[in-house]
């Protein structure tokens, strides 16, 4: 009797530190490999993405903040895997419009972060220390990705990020609709000033259709419209960037700042042509790009992006191009003949938890993925993507995304990467104040209040 | 002797108790300590930084009007959705202890809402609130309905209330019925001969003895309210302008969006203690209206 108590205390014990054991056994091993020194991790990986590839099976995990194309990811991994029997890449997905961020600093923070991250720019940069720099890698991808791609994809000076995708906003306009409005053909070319746009705007009204669409989430008013006054300063990233500085130390009053007032009187504008006028702040996305797709509204401020709603949608126009976004009656100025582009999320690969094999097989796979056949396939036809890559075969069928390309090719672009050094709450604070700006709440005085001193209270950050 | 009777008795409780113990060290006691540490740090997990700012966060905290008002919002909300989801269930409850037909189906039904999860719930309401409701409104020109609920901060307020109720009222309900069926047949005879009417019934006699469900559907629906994340989450999202962030999504959002680690957490531990006090004074003055039937 005695003896099997004896016994059973002891399993109990046994499976109690056995699985005690087991947490502690989990956490040594993946705080090994970030104590091993990382530069010479770095070399390392260097040489051995180089080399052909070990037959030891590697396992590397793919960390994915564009939910909406899970999917395209998950078939890429299989093709992958396919090709390359000793690779599995394990899609980590994240919710849209979801707690992308936190899932991401919960991995980091437990020791198991993933091995690629595909990332905002702006969130590469915030963690910059954990991701392994690409300074070997960038002469070949400034031979593979047009002029430009790569210095945009810079952070801090260091290329931390392999752009893959590249996205332009503006005003999208439904060709049919501004045809039929104005009655002959429409040149977006046309549309240099504000004054030239209201005039559209009242023909359009006069036809009995809704003129501009203003989506009403704060990501959409905070990051994109707002976020054009930080881009529209001037044409220099580093001197945005002191704009923004000052803004933070109280040096800029914005209701004396031309690019910011010229803003918003454009948006006064938009605000009162809006389709959603009754109800500003319903901001369903679906719906005002389907509204948009099928005619309801002939302008709409939005990005190429929004090809992945369009695209797929029945009964909807087939024309549709973008112009940028006037900011006064001078032709001329900075912003009215060029429209916002960026390259918003790269891939980084991690070098804080994962181990060189990782790292390489990381390497070798995101390659595959920008070069190859399927992986140009899936991004541009898949996923309706425009890639800033020199040979890309891969026909899309995003018209909107080819009308923001010409602007590139043009050079008429602004390049908005002074986001990329903005904090990460930037979009949702002031989006808040421009909603109330939207529904007025506030006016334009109480807006640019709010907005100076959201970024005082970042000052030192 | 007495030793290894000592040792036996560890061993055996070791046996029973000892997984259930480690599993609940493990997820609560361990992050809450954890978790109490960091809010005297700067915490950043984008630098590992860890070090001790003794009680700046906590002072932050009480500068923070922004805060401070979302408690408030918080305990508003907290307070009408513990009022409207207890009545509605007690009468819920009342209506089907009665033995009218289809009983069983319709706590089956009240009882629905509890299973699906917050986010599909609160998508589901805002579908409601801001398109099925405003495209009912303007056809039959209802102007409660006319614009969504969702964009103005007080008809939020209520968007959210109503959603959160109606999920709790399933859950509530069952305690409820639970509770009734516990009040003795020969006590509610006895009034019937006595020529109690029905409400004086309910009045005199079940709401009296039914005293345990109701603090327990108190407290349950008072934690569970307090915590609310997920419907506020995917029914407004904080907004309109942020106007309506609950006490939980404002921690979520300073934490994670805005990088204050500790303040967040110090602001995590404040609610703790609201919500602990708020909960503990209820039960204890609720329970000092028992009785023995």
């Amino acid at each position: 009797m005695k003896k099997w108590k004896g016994i059973a205390l002891a399993v109990c014990l046994t499976l109690i530190l056995g699985t005690l054991a087991a947490c502690s056994k989990g956490n040594s091993s993946s705080q090994e490999s970030p104590s091993a020194e990382p530069s010479q991790q770095a070399q390392q990986t260097g040489q051995a993405s180089q080399a052909p590839q070990s037959d030891k099976p590697v396992k590397i995990s793919f960390f994915n903040t564009s939910a909406e194309v899970n999917q395209v990811f998950e078939d890429l991994f299989k093709t992958y895997h396919e090709l390359n029997p000793n690779v599995t890449i394990e899609l980590i997905p994240t919710p849209i419009g979801g707690a992308q961020l936190e899932k991401f600093q919960s991995l980091l923070a437990s020791g198991n972060p993933a091995t690629i991250a595909n990332l905002d720019a702006g969130t590469i940069l915030q963690y910059k220390d954990k991701f392994l720099d690409l300074e070997s890698d960038k002469a070949k991808y400034e031979q593979l990705t047009k002029p430009g791609a790569v210095d945009a994809a810079l952070l801090d000076g260091k290329f931390l990020g392999i752009p893959w995708t590249a996205q332009g906003y503006g005003l999208l306009y439904n060709k049919r609709v501004v045809e039929e409005a104005i009655g002959g053909a429409f040149d977006p070319a046309s549309v240099k000033t504000r004054d030239d746009l209201e005039a559209l705007f009242k023909k359009i009204e006069a036809a009995g259709k809704a003129p501009v669409m203003i989506h009403g989430a704060d990501w959409s008013l905070g990051a994109h419209y707002l976020g054009l006054a930080y881009s529209l300063q001037t044409n220099s990233v580093e001197e945005n960037r002191k704009f923004v500085e000052d803004l933070k130390n109280g040096k800029v009053s914005l209701l004396d700042n031309a690019p910011f007032m010229g803003l918003m009187d454009t948006f006064d504008l938009l605000k009162k042509y809006n389709a959603r006028k009754n109800d500003p702040l319903v901001a369903d996305y679906n719906k005002d790009s389907a509204d948009f797709a099928k005619g309801n509204a002939a302008f709409y401020f939005m990005g190429d992006w929004t090809w992945a709603v369009v695209g797929t949608l029945e009964g909807r126009d087939q024309d549709f191009g973008v112009i940028p976004v006037p900011i006064s009656n001078n032709p001329d100025d900075f912003g009215n003949s060029q429209i916002a582009y960026s390259e918003p999320k790269l891939f980084a690969i991690d070098n804080s938890g994962s181990s060189p094999e990782q790292q390489a097989a990381a390497k070798a796979f995101l390659e595959w993925l920008v070069t190859s056949e399927q992986g140009q396939d899936a991004i541009v036809s898949k996923m309706g993507l425009s890639m800033p890559y020199k040979e890309v075969k891969a026909k899309g069928s995003n018209v909107i995304s080819d009308s923001v390309a010409q602007f590139v090719d043009q050079g008429k672009s602004i390049n908005i990467a002074v986001i990329n050094y903005l904090p990460q709450d930037y979009w949702a604070k002031t989006g808040a104040s421009m909603q109330k700006y939207l529904v007025d709440k506030i006016d334009r005085k109480g807006l640019a209040e709010e907005v100076e001193n959201y970024w005082k209270s970042n000052a030192g950050k | 002797m007495k030793k290894s009777g000592f040792y036996r008795n560890a061993g055996t409780f070791l046996l029973f108790g000892g997984p259930s113990l480690l599993a609940f060290a493990a997820v609560v006691v361990v992050p809450f300590l954890v978790g109490l540490y960091l809010t005297f740090t700067n915490w950043d997990v984008r630098t590992a930084d860890h070090s001790v700012v003794g009680f700046a966060n906590y002072l932050h905290v009480f500068k923070d009007h922004v805060f401070l008002e979302q408690l408030w919002f918080t305990l508003k909300y907290v307070f009408f959705t513990v009022l409207i989801a207890n009545a509605a269930a007690f009468f819920v409850a009342l209506g089907l202890t009665r033995g009218g037909k289809g009983e069983k189906w319709l706590r089956t039904g009240f009882f629905t809402p509890n299973l699906i999860g917050g986010i599909v719930l609160g998508y589901l309401w805002q579908t409601l609130f801001s398109q099925v409701l405003p495209y009912l409104g303007n056809k039959y020109g209802w102007p409660l309905f006319e614009k969504s609920w969702l964009t103005d901060t007080n008809t939020a307020f209520w968007a959210l209330i109503i959603a959160t109720a109606w999920q709790l009222v399933g859950y509530l309900m069952m305690i409820y019925i639970a509770g009734f069926s516990g009040v003795p047949q020969d006590v509610l005879e006895a009034s019937a001969i006595d020529g109690a009417g029905r409400f004086a019934v309910i009045r005199r006699i079940v709401l009296p003895l039914s005293v345990p469900a109701i603090v327990i559907c108190v407290f349950i629906s008072l934690s569970r309210s307090f915590l609310t994340y997920d419907i506020n989450l995917a029914l407004t999202k904080g907004g309109p302008f942020n106007s309506t962030e609950l006490a939980t999504y404002h921690i979520v959002q300073k934490a994670f969006l805005s990088d204050q680690y500790g303040i967040g957490q110090a602001e995590a531990v404040v609610l703790f203690a609201v919500v602990a006090i708020i909960a503990l004074t209820q039960s204890y003055l609720l329970k000092k209206l028992e009785v023995e039937s």
